[in-house]
């Protein structure tokens, strides 16, 4: 049996050329390990994804050589060391090794404190406020986004003014636009529960808080500025995801990113046509709330086979002209689906919960709905059937008497004072790539 | 040199009939303040947990075989699903199956009688199946559904009743958790033999000293959590609606205040399993047996400073980076316990046990947990994979690659201390290649899927990911049935294993040094210690083992 008397640490030659050995196993490992980094991550489409994958790089670096040298050790161990059948007897009395220990704490320290250095580069670099954010032609405007179960929603506060001077505000419903350089500084407010705002290609994520709306809420920021692919064809859609967990539909819960390849193809196929519209409605009330039935989050939970919207935890709305006359006793098909909106709590459709949110003019950000787009909403869902109960032949008194008669407010329906052409194309018929996911196509 | 000191005293003339009888299996569903029982009570209890937990496992992996909800009625139903799985895993399983070994072994290390509090030890167990109880009932109302995490407002103001159901449960265990503690730290202070120094002290008893310092330190916060959550729930409070003056943050930060180390009394035992096994079965001492010792120690306090880590999308950013530097200096402790751990086995003469097995799968899966971890706690990576499929695989890789593994090496290395008999050894290594190839394969694709952009917690994902995920609930299924096997290895061994006599593995401490199973009182005698716990390869201890080999024989 060997005895070591000594305590003084011996390394013998076999150690050295194990040693060597693993060196040479996790130099080749590692660098085998290393090509497979671009593809197990999403592409670089933010300025911000590159220094991340540059310290993922070095992560994968030091973790496969300490990889390689563990499960190196452990498996030169499991092969020299095994106990021969016919030998029952003990190892050497080995108690421990001063030396060893001392290099096994101080090295991973070191290690360890290199890759928090390194980590706080990246960190600062990437969070630092930017200057000139969200420039279009110019200006810097704000890009709100709020999130509701289960849906994100993106305005834009332009700095242009509508007919009445007021300043316009583009809606696009899942999809956030932005163009290559731009340095986009978002403003995230939740309308319930926590959500978390990822974009994987960006490598940027988060969470949005449930702040008091009444000072204000408690806004979060996120700050990317995309960067160019080499080989892809602008627009180029990346998808959003809800990172925490948010409920029933937390899974459905996505959106996209369309990056444009620079500011003036993101004015001419999204900001100017957005515009456009918001200022040239269609007069036809159908029309117009198709659009703005897209800018709610109702395919959150809804199913519409008509607008492609598949949620699961709301009652679907193929056919709902037909039904909405019986629903209610005493209530006419318009009133059934004007009290459907603004007071949805008060009949709720038999196997379905009370979840859904209350819409309606005094109600902040995205549950914020003024009259006219009820009444165009309306309009809308008043044809979504074979044999609608509703009076269509006279929709223009038929859905503002309903208003009135349910919440008392009257409603100007005289919108799409100009062109009534069929521009009305909104923000979220943009070009949008292959890639996307089918619920960024409403 | 110290002479050699034989613990047989009055051992040698053990009844022989007590010294072969094992308790009636009555005696494990009746009340009892023996530890021996109390911990065959906890293994059982939570094993049996462990299996309604994996089955939910499964039901997971078969829902994301296809990108679309088909297996599950709802969203909801597949949220309360992974919330179940988990909290029967953490609250359930992992700490009361620690319980159980701690209880079981601790008192025998120490050459003592019984636990300090022996009525305190039983209520502590007998307070589980009521928890599990009250949390299973939520199937009755509305399941929890906010993960195990349960943050607010998802559980507040958007949960059914399930949820307090939960809060209540967790409480429960809260409570059976912070008995069993006081009562192990009392146990290792006041109850060791005079000749055992806490520098001689077994390591797996360093390690349940950690872990239950830990366990009363930080369990009040849970229940602190919990109360306040009921309150929100129940009694009209606002703590967690910042419509009301709340704010949702509180929660997190006295949850992870909790929760963060609780993921180091999850573990840590398993480590302590870690040093007595592949000690014994390389019949070589631990290296650095007190650095080993220590690094719990400093494991223990380091992490009650990282808790913020899983808050990097929600914290003020300029609190994020002290967080991320003490969550990369935990490394510096397990690291230490990973190289001693090696230097081990190094030149030992490893025998290729079951256990020592299932320790060695422990080495090599949980070295890729810690270097996840690392990755994790670099910020800016971390953003990226925040609540996504890579964590899932990080804490499964060291929850399950650590702690079930190190859990499956101390069932195979005390089952003959418990039972008397050995376990089959060949189903013992089929055991171990079902479970390291399927928990490999289930659990080391998801770091890809997490960084390609799949988060956790949906039942609903993106087409592109098919593959992986199928691959995924391939592994899955194989690792499923993994789990059988050794249920019918316990089960066959129980009744059929060969004899296994006191000390089947010529081990020095001292719970080898009495029957399998022991008696009551467990020693006849107060027994003496070897000098070391460890002290393999020298004369002195080859004829300790020596005669207590012949004792227990001339016993029969």
């Amino acid at each position: 049996m060997e005895n070591n008397p000594s305590n003084r640490p011996s390394i013998s030659p076999a150690a050295v050329v194990v040693a060597a050995v693993f060196l040479l196993v996790s130099v080749i490992g590692v660098n085998w390990f290393t090509s497979f980094v671009p593809a197990v991550l999403p592409p670089q489409a933010s300025a911000e994804s590159k220094s991340v994958d540059e310290l993922f790089y070095i992560l994968v670096i030091i973790g496969g050589i300490v990889f390689f040298l563990i499960q190196g050790m452990l498996l030169i161990s499991v092969i020299a060391f095994r106990a021969r059948d016919d030998d029952p007897g003990d190892g050497p009395p080995q108690h421990g090794n001063p030396l060893l220990e001392i290099i096994w704490t101080i090295i991973p320290a070191l290690v360890v404190i290199f890759l928090a250095v390194i980590s706080y580069q990246v960190w600062t670099q990437n969070s630092e406020p930017k200057a000139a954010i969200n420039m279009v032609d110019g200006e810097e405007i704000a890009i709100n986004v709020s999130g509701a179960r289960y849906a994100w929603t993106h305005t834009y506060a332009t700095n242009r003014l509508d007919a009445d001077g007021e300043p316009i505000v583009i809606n696009s419903g899942d999809s956030l636009h932005t163009y290559i350089g731009q340095n986009v500084d978002l403003r995230l407010q939740t309308m319930d529960v926590i959500h978390s705002y990822w974009v994987p290609a960006m490598r940027v994520k988060q969470d949005l808080l449930p702040g008091n709306p009444a000072t204000g809420g408690r806004p979060t920021e996120l700050r990317f500025t995309p960067a160019r692919i080499d080989g892809v064809d602008y627009p180029q859609a990346y998808p959003i995801v809800c990172a925490e967990l948010c409920g029933d539909g937390h899974g459905r819960m996505r959106g996209s990113v369309v990056v444009y390849e620079d500011e003036s193809q993101f004015l001419e196929l999204f900001y100017e046509p957005a515009i456009h519209a918001i200022l040239n409605p269609p007069a036809d009330p159908v029309l117009r709330g198709e659009i703005v039935i897209q800018e709610y989050i109702c395919n959150s939970c809804h199913v519409l086979d008509s607008l492609g919207w598949t949620g699961s935890t709301g009652p679907a709305m193929n056919g709902i002209a037909d039904r909405a006359g019986e629903r209610v006793p005493g209530q006419s098909a318009e009133e059934y689906i004007v009290t459907s909106v603004w007071n949805s709590q008060a009949f709720v459709v038999p196997g379905y919960t009370e979840q859904m949110a209350a819409f309606g003019p005094d109600q902040l950000d995205a549950y914020y709905m003024e009259a006219e787009q009820l009444y165009a909403i309306v309009a809308y869902l008043c044809t979504q059937g074979e044999d609608s109960d509703c009076d269509l032949e006279n929709q223009t008194e038929a859905i503002p008497q309903a208003i009135s008669t349910v919440f008392g407010i009257d409603v100007d329906i005289t919108f799409g004072r100009g062109e009534s052409d069929e521009s009305g194309a909104m923000a979220d018929e943009a070009p949008e790539a292959a890639a996307d996911e089918s619920e960024t196509s409403d | 040199m110290a002479t050699i000191a034989v613990p047989l005293g009055a051992q040698g003339e053990l009844q022989e009939a007590e010294a072969v009888r094992r308790p009636a299996l009555s005696e494990y569903l009746r009340w009892s303040v023996d530890h021996k029982i109390i911990g065959v009570q906890y293994g059982v209890a939570s094993f049996l947990f462990f299996l309604i937990g994996g089955a939910m496992a499964m039901g997971i992996r078969l829902e994301l075989w296809t990108p679309d909800l088909d297996l599950m009625v709802s969203g909801s139903a597949y949220n309360s699903l992974f919330t179940i799985h988990g909290t029967i895993m953490i609250f359930l399983f992992i700490i009361p199956m620690w319980a159980a070994f701690g209880n079981f072994v601790v008192p025998l290390q120490l050459g003592a009688k019984d636990m300090a509090f022996p009525w305190l030890n039983a209520f502590a167990f007998w307070l589980i199946p009521p928890a599990a109880v009250v949390i299973l009932l939520g199937y009755f109302v509305s399941p929890a559904e906010a993960g195990w995490t349960s943050y607010p407002p998802l559980s507040t103001l958007f949960s059914g009743d399930g949820q307090t159901l939960w809060a209540l449960g967790a409480h429960l265990l809260g409570i059976s958790s912070i008995m069993g503690s006081i009562n192990f730290i009392v146990t290792i202070f006041n109850m060791r033999p005079p000749q055992m120094t806490i520098w001689r002290m077994p390591l797996l008893c360093w390690a349940v000293l950690a872990t239950s310092i830990i366990a009363v330190m930080a369990t009040p916060f849970l229940a602190g959590a919990l109360t306040l959550l009921l309150l929100d729930r129940v009694a009209g409070t606002t703590f967690f609606d910042a419509a009301g003056g709340g704010d949702v943050l509180l929660w997190q930060n006295i949850f992870w205040f909790y929760s963060h180390p609780a993921v180091y009394i999850m573990v840590l035992p398993g480590m302590g399993v870690l040093s007595e096994v592949l000690s014994i079965h390389s019949r070589k001492p631990v290296f650095g047996y007190r650095m080993v010792g220590l690094s719990s120690m400093g494991i223990a306090f380091v992490g009650f400073t990282v808790w913020a880590h899983h808050m990097f999308t929600s914290l003020q950013p300029e609190l994020r980076i002290p967080f991320m530097i003490t969550t990369m200096i935990i490394a510096v402790p397990t690291g230490i316990k990973m190289f001693s751990w090696l230097g081990t086995i190094w030149g030992g003469k490893i025998r290729f046990t079951s256990a020592m097995l299932f320790a060695l799968g422990f080495l090599s899966l949980f070295v890729i947990g810690g270097i996840s971890g690392v990755m994790l706690a670099a910020l800016p990576f971390d953003i990226h994979v925040h609540d996504t499929y890579f964590v899932v695989s990080h804490f499964h890789f060291v929850l399950f690659g650590g702690s079930v593994f190190a859990v499956y090496a101390a069932l195979y290395h005390w089952f003959p201390k418990v039972t008397g008999r050995m376990m089959n050894e060949r189903l013992g290594r089929i055991h171990f290649v079902f479970t390291y190839f399927g928990f490999l394969f289930t659990f080391f694709p998801m770091h890809v899927v997490g960084m390609l952009g799949m988060p956790r917690r949906v039942a609903v994902y993106a087409p592109e990911f098919q593959h992986w995920n199928q691959v995924i609930s391939l592994s899955a299924f194989v690792l499923g049935f993994s789990t059988l096997i050794v249920v019918y290895n316990v089960i066959r061994s129980y009744n059929h294993g060969p004899i296994a006599g006191a000390n089947p593995w010529r081990a020095l401490t001292l719970e080898w040094q009495t029957t399998s199973p022991p008696p009551a009182t467990n020693f006849v005698d107060d027994p003496i210690p070897f000098e070391e716990p460890y002290g393999y390869g020298t004369e002195a201890s080859a004829a300790y083992l020596d005669a207590v080999d012949q004792a227990f024989r001339r016993s029969r």
